[in-house]
């Protein structure tokens, strides 16, 4: 038997008695029929299935989440390669300098955006002053863009640590060592860095597109009249209504699209490797 | 050079969209009007009604040391998971990579409303203890997987080379992985920190009657609008962050060289 | 073997969540103060709605040598799981509406109000003595304490031509200047108005589901909270909104230029009430309490400082006239109204939904 397994089980302790257990007890209500004396039944899944706004809101949630994610990777990782080879000195106080913001409510910066993006708006007279749009309005407030950008600036600080973390500690010596067999610069990144950097990337995607699937706040907030998500529906069933049931069993749908897509992710990890 | 300069133009682009939001939520806290409306005029009404705001006060207090616990606690927990996971291959790694991560995927509601059920179910007054134990259920994913990146791409055969040097197991923990773990510790206990900061339902379910945080007060304010002293508070607070660390870097400025060598 | 480990699982949660419990407990009883000093009244209020103002707490704690403790509330369904889920003797005093009352009623959660004992109750407009909803077998469970609508607010300095109608929603010339409500109640009963059909039991909800689409694109965008309506409206990103009478004599009293109308087809109504939850082991201050509440020094204050109507038929005497006349706080105004009236769960899901099929359109 593993001898150290003590360090392991307070985390995975906490997990079991704080975490699954109050799962099951969700479970348990997701297969439970509405009102009083409820019994057994799979309605509230069928139910998800059988009405299309469900799996449409479901679809457009993962699409969304999908373009954050991808638009996070672009922007984190030149940052953090950049930050471990290029910028040496001063890279803890970068680093802080990126965790700083969440000290901010995610709701108020929301409502930063909306003065930031709206027309008429600091980004507009920006723009303008510098002679980069005409005289029309900007446009951007009210439609997918707006979401997407708040979201990105809300998630992409994760994908940078995770990825600054692993490139961090990629050993000098092996760049060194590919570049004196004569490996041109591009080679060197895919062959050497890239996978070296992959754990950090398979964290940061975790951290960025799963979080962006219970979003509803910068949807709404800033999303205009198409700003329902899945996440919407999850809340009403607790703020709106009582439908407790429906909203436990939308959240395990999701969690079963979250566990596949890891699933995969990791195969695809391995296939590389 | 023009590396560099690629390079440094590439951070102050990123880092402008980063604070761009956050100049103007600090410019808000300077603004007169309640709504953020422009024409920006300026006054320090919000700052006057912040100091005389006991209650916010407090609440934001609150929330400072719910988010201290709850980083201390993460990051020892998750780098005592992560020494476990990095030595073994045992079959229980694959669940418990799952496991970790299963806070992540389930809506916040649907946890606090269960953690709910069961404090409920116990029939127990609601209090510190649980609240902060769902602090960090929530926050120890961001802790491990920071932790689990750097540990990943760590060179385990520094470990090794010790181990053989005769280096007992404890000295080589000690010695070489922490210090090599301590910049994925430093940043995941941040994240803990920032997670736990700013999450409004755990605590709203948890928190024991007449207790508030932060996220308590914003949230609670939204049917009628709160007030640019949230604005206010978070200036204030951004700017003793920056302070404090600019503080800590100077003083400790050998010793953490040391210990990010 | 499985099974086993689930139940054992399940059971030494709940110890240690007890531990945890009786842990804070003990903490809690040393700092608790001793027997014969100040009662504390638990309050479950909106936050920033009239009774948590610092001053009115203080007037009444020094008046009674009590201490009043307000926590928040986030929904009306939230309050009803609230009031299912906390320990008896933890809430005193909270703030339903019609959409949860018989319900909190129907589950004994609340206790019978001595309306006697009140000596302001007689104060009360007549009509919101007989509200179906705040009481059973002849017991008043709930007290009215204000009241408002929920109608047409605009900017008059963009919109020019007079409003009296609830069609104003459907003018192609507003086209992009429009914030609906995004609240599914509010949302069918207006289309409901629009359409001539009565508005708490709409008899064509195909019609309203097809009324509200074809609004849809005239949006700017929909509001949920008065919080975002507040933000949008002082932004310049919207002129005209479904809003609350209460909210938009706040944003008045803060400098905003805007007018509000209560349309010829009636308009949405509401009225908040005090109840005390069944197990307050501090009744009689509860009664004091609620007195003070619809007492017309409060009402008055509150009013004047943006508040929305007060149940209070004194109060309108002291009041601008005008003020009155446009925020529909008089008499005549109850006449207008269509007073939101409860739903059963199943009513409210699907109308829920049908919301929720419009928004994803």
């Amino acid at each position: 038997m593993d001898r150290k397994i003590w360090l392991m089980s307070p985390a995975v302790f906490l997990l079991l008695i704080f975490c699954v257990v109050p799962l099951f007890i969700m479970v348990y209500y997701s297969f439970l029929s509405d009102g009083t004396g409820g019994h057994w039944t799979i309605q509230n899944y069928m139910d998800f299935f059988q009405k299309d706004i469900y799996l449409k809101l479901t679809w457009k949630t993962v699409k969304m989440s999908f373009y954050v994610t991808v638009i996070s990777l672009l922007i984190s990782y030149p940052m953090a390669y950049v930050m471990v080879s290029i910028i040496q000195g001063g890279k803890n106080i970068l680093l802080m300098a990126i965790i700083v913001p969440f000290w901010t409510s995610q709701l108020v910066r929301a409502y930063s955006w909306q003065n930031l993006l709206r027309d008429g708006g600091l980004l507009e007279i920006v723009l303008r002053k510098l002679h980069l749009i005409g005289s029309g309005p900007l446009g951007l407030m009210f439609t997918s863009t707006a979401v997407i950008i708040a979201m990105v600036h809300i998630f992409f600080p994760y994908m940078v640590i995770t990825i600054y973390m692993s490139l961090e500690k990629v050993d000098g010596a092996l760049v060194e060592a590919s570049k004196s067999l004569k490996a041109g610069p591009l080679t060197t990144f895919r062959r050497i860095v890239l996978p070296l950097s992959k754990p950090g990337i398979i964290s940061g995607c975790i951290l960025v597109f799963v979080p962006s699937l219970g979003v509803f706040v910068e949807p709404r907030v800033l999303g205009g009249t198409q700003g329902t998500v899945i996440g919407t529906v999850i809340e009403d069933q607790f703020f709106e209504i009582y439908g407790w049931n429906f909203g436990a069993a939308v959240s395990f749908i999701l969690l079963a699209i979250i566990l596949l897509s890891m699933a995969v992710l990791s195969r695809f990890a391995k296939e590389e490797a | 050079m023009l590396k560099k300069g690629i390079g440094w133009t590439y951070v102050s682009l990123v880092l402008l969209f980063l604070y761009a939001p956050i100049l103007v939520l600090m410019a808000m806290s300077f603004n007169a009007s309640k709504y953020n409306a422009l024409p920006f005029e300026f006054s320090m009404r919000w700052y006057r009604e912040l100091a005389g705001n006991d209650k916010l006060i407090d609440a934001s207090l609150t929330s400072v040391y719910i988010a201290a616990g709850t980083a201390v606690i993460c990051v020892v927990l998750a780098t005592m998971l992560m020494l476990w996971a990095v030595q073994t291959n045992s079959k229980l790694k694959r669940w418990i990579d799952s496991l970790v991560v299963l806070p992540l995927t389930i809506p916040w509601l649907i946890l606090g409303l269960s953690l709910l059920l069961l404090v409920s179910a116990a029939g127990i007054d609601k209090n510190f203890t649980v609240l902060l134990i769902g602090h960090v259920v929530i926050s120890l994913p961001y802790a491990v997987l920071v932790i689990k990146a750097r540990l990943q791409s760590m060179d385990l055969t520094i470990n090794e080379a010790s181990a053989s040097l005769g280096a007992n197991e404890w000295t080589t923990v000690w010695r070489i992985t922490l210090p090599l773990l301590f910049p994925a510790m430093l940043a995941g206990g941040f994240l803990a920190f920032v997670i736990s900061f700013d999450n409004f339902i755990l605590s709203y379910f948890l928190i024991p009657g007449g207790s508030s945080t932060l996220p308590i007060e914003i949230y609670s304010s939204i049917k009628f609008g709160f007030t640019p002293e949230i604005n206010a508070v978070s200036t204030v607070m951004l700017t003793a962050t920056t302070l404090l660390i600019v503080l800590i870097a100077t003083i400790m400025r050998s010793s953490l060289k040391f210990f990010l060598k | 073997m499985k099974k086993r480990i689930a139940g054992l699982l399940v059971i030494t949660s709940m110890l240690l969540v007890s531990a945890c419990g009786n842990k804070s407990n003990n903490e809690g009883a040393s700092s608790s103060p001793a027997k014969g000093e100040t009662k504390t009244l638990n309050v479950v209020n909106w936050k920033s709605y009239g009774s948590d103002d610092p001053e009115v707490v203080k007037e009444f704690e020094e008046k009674y040598n009590v201490k009043v403790v307000h926590q928040y509330m986030a929904s009306e369904e939230e309050l009803l799981t609230r009031l299912r889920t906390s320990k008896e003797g933890d809430i005193d005093v909270i703030l339903p509406n019609a959409s949860i009352l018989p319900v909190a009623i129907g589950e004994g959660l609340l206790q019978p109000i001595d309306t006697a004992k009140l000596a302001n109750y007689s104060s009360i407009y007549e009509p919101f003595k007989n509200i179906p909803e705040n009481a059973k077998d002849g017991k008043v469970y709930a007290v009215p304490w204000v009241w408002g609508s929920t109608a047409i607010a605009y900017n008059p300095e963009t919109v020019k031509a007079p409003i009296d109608s609830v069609q104003v929603f459907w003018d192609e010339q507003y086209k992009g200047k429009i914030a609906f409500r995004d609240d599914f109640n509010d949302a069918i009963m207006t289309a409901a108005l629009a359409l001539g059909q009565d508005p708490n039991h709409p008899s064509d909800l195909d019609a309203i589901k097809k009324k509200l689409i074809e609004q849809k694109p005239l949006n700017r965008t929909y509001w949920k909270t008065g919080d975002e309506f507040s933000k949008l409206y002082a932004g310049k990103m919207a002129d005209i909104g479904l809003m609350w009478s209460g909210q938009t004599a706040s944003m008045k009293k803060e400098g905003q230029n805007i007018k509000y109308v209560i349309p010829k087809e009636g308009a949405i109504g509401w009225i908040d009430n005090w109840a005390i939850v069944k197990g307050s082991k501090n009744s009689d201050l509860a009664n004091q309490f609620i007195d003070f509440m619809i007492d017309r020094k409060f009402q008055e204050s509150w009013v004047n400082k943006g508040g929305p109507a007060p149940v209070n038929k004194e109060v309108g005497k002291n009041l601008d006239p005008a003020f009155v006349e446009e925020m529909g706080l008089d008499e005549k105004t109850i006449g207008k109204l269509k007073f939101i009236a409860y739903h059963t769960d199943e009513e409210k899901r699907k109308w829920n939904e049908l919301w929720l099929e419009v928004k994803s359109h």
